[in-house]
């Protein structure tokens, strides 16, 4: 039972150099699965003692292990090719206007990388149950698992040159296996027993308020 | 288990200017058609603009993640400032319905964090300091 008002947070938390190092490394293929994950454990026991010390009531992850909150499902899906945003600058229509909206709005293209859809989408592994698990393993307070909700994965995913195809031949195509693998991840995170689970959309605020600049951010 | 909503306008940089700038507002008819109990919204900046474009729609039956700190600042907020913006929630929710939270992640991009361990763990402290604080006079 919580008390009221209780204490948590959104999601992810700074990394150290030693994670960003272990995050290069596993990426560059330099690091394997078991060498890496004892980077995540002992950052995330980190990252949980602080929350403990502040005296949280719902504890995070911290997303220690993602490259980023939504293209780390690259790791555990199918059909999907982790991509700088500098590697999809070769794809748009239109590269000026891209590389001006990036700059503009302060984003490097080289340090920011998208979960691009290249084949049929299924997974290989559960999202976020590795991470329920390993702070249940720390903290015997309830725990929040934050997820990228089905808009931000759907828009992101979707980069036509590369997602259009034998799998997919549009867009609401490739959502409905966005939102069939999302489910099942909550049905997965239920019967672990994770107490709360979040979904962000964060540029759902974009859609209404973009109108007259019909700005549209790289998400 | 709780299913929540996260809604902000973007965390990828400590620029204030070039991150999205709006209320709720538009956005109440989205909300109230999610089979989602809790709405966990950014709040602390100027840009997300007041409590009463949401309040009206979702206090009745909706929980409320209330964004209380701001993760791309240096410094801690005050307990006090926090607990004012609680008690202002109040009108609209009740608090047994209110959640506190930064108003996004400290590093939703790995190698584009937009604050370090100290001042993120400091920021936490504060949150929960301006708890007690709203247990004893709501509890």
């Amino acid at each position: 039972m919580l008390p009221r008002f209780p204490v948590t947070q959104v999601g992810s938390w700074p990394r150290s150099e030693g994670m960003l190092d272990a995050l290069r490394a596993r990426r560059l293929g330099r690091m394997n699965c078991g060498e890496f994950d004892a980077v995540v454990d002992r950052e995330t026991a980190r990252c949980v003692a602080a929350q403990e010390r502040a005296g949280v009531d719902v504890v995070v992850s911290g997303e220690l292990g993602r490259d980023n909150f939504y293209s780390f499902i690259t790791d555990k899906v199918a059909g999907t090719r982790l991509m700088s945003l500098a590697e999809m600058l070769d794809t748009v229509e239109n590269k000026a206007a891209f590389e001006e909206m990036l700059e503009t709005l302060d984003v490097p293209a080289s340090a920011i990388r998208n979960p691009t859809c290249t084949g049929k989408l299924a997974r290989r592994e559960p999202l976020a149950v590795d991470e329920l698990q390993r702070v249940r393993r720390l903290t015997g307070k309830p725990v929040k698992i934050t997820l990228p909700g089905p808009y931000l994965l759907t828009r992101a995913m979707w980069v036509t040159d590369f997602s259009q195809g034998e799998a997919y031949h549009d867009k609401p195509d490739m959502a409905a296996d966005v939102v069939k693998i999302l489910r099942e991840e909550l049905g997965d995170l239920a019967a672990q027993g994770a107490d709360f689970v979040q979904f962000d959309e964060p540029v759902l605020t974009e859609i209404v308020h973009s109108g007259e600049t019909k700005r549209r951010t790289f998400m | 288990m709780r299913l929540g909503l996260h809604v902000c306008r973007g965390n990828w940089s400590t620029r204030e200017d070039v991150l999205i700038s709006g209320d709720y507002r538009p956005l109440a008819p989205c909300f109230s058609s999610m089979n989602v109990r809790q709405f966990v919204l950014e709040y602390c900046t100027p840009r997300a603009g007041e409590l009463e474009a949401i309040g009206p729609v979702l206090g009745a039956d909706r929980e409320l993640g209330l964004g209380v700190v701001n993760p791309r600042t240096t410094t801690a907020e005050e307990p006090a400032t926090i607990v004012a913006r609680a008690e202002e929630a109040l009108e609209w929710w009740p608090a047994e319905r209110i959640f506190l939270n930064p108003d996004c992640g400290f590093a939703c991009f790995a190698n584009r964090g937009v604050n370090v361990e100290a001042v993120a763990e400091a920021k936490l402290a504060s949150m929960t300091s301006a708890a007690r604080t709203l247990r004893e006079r709501h509890g």
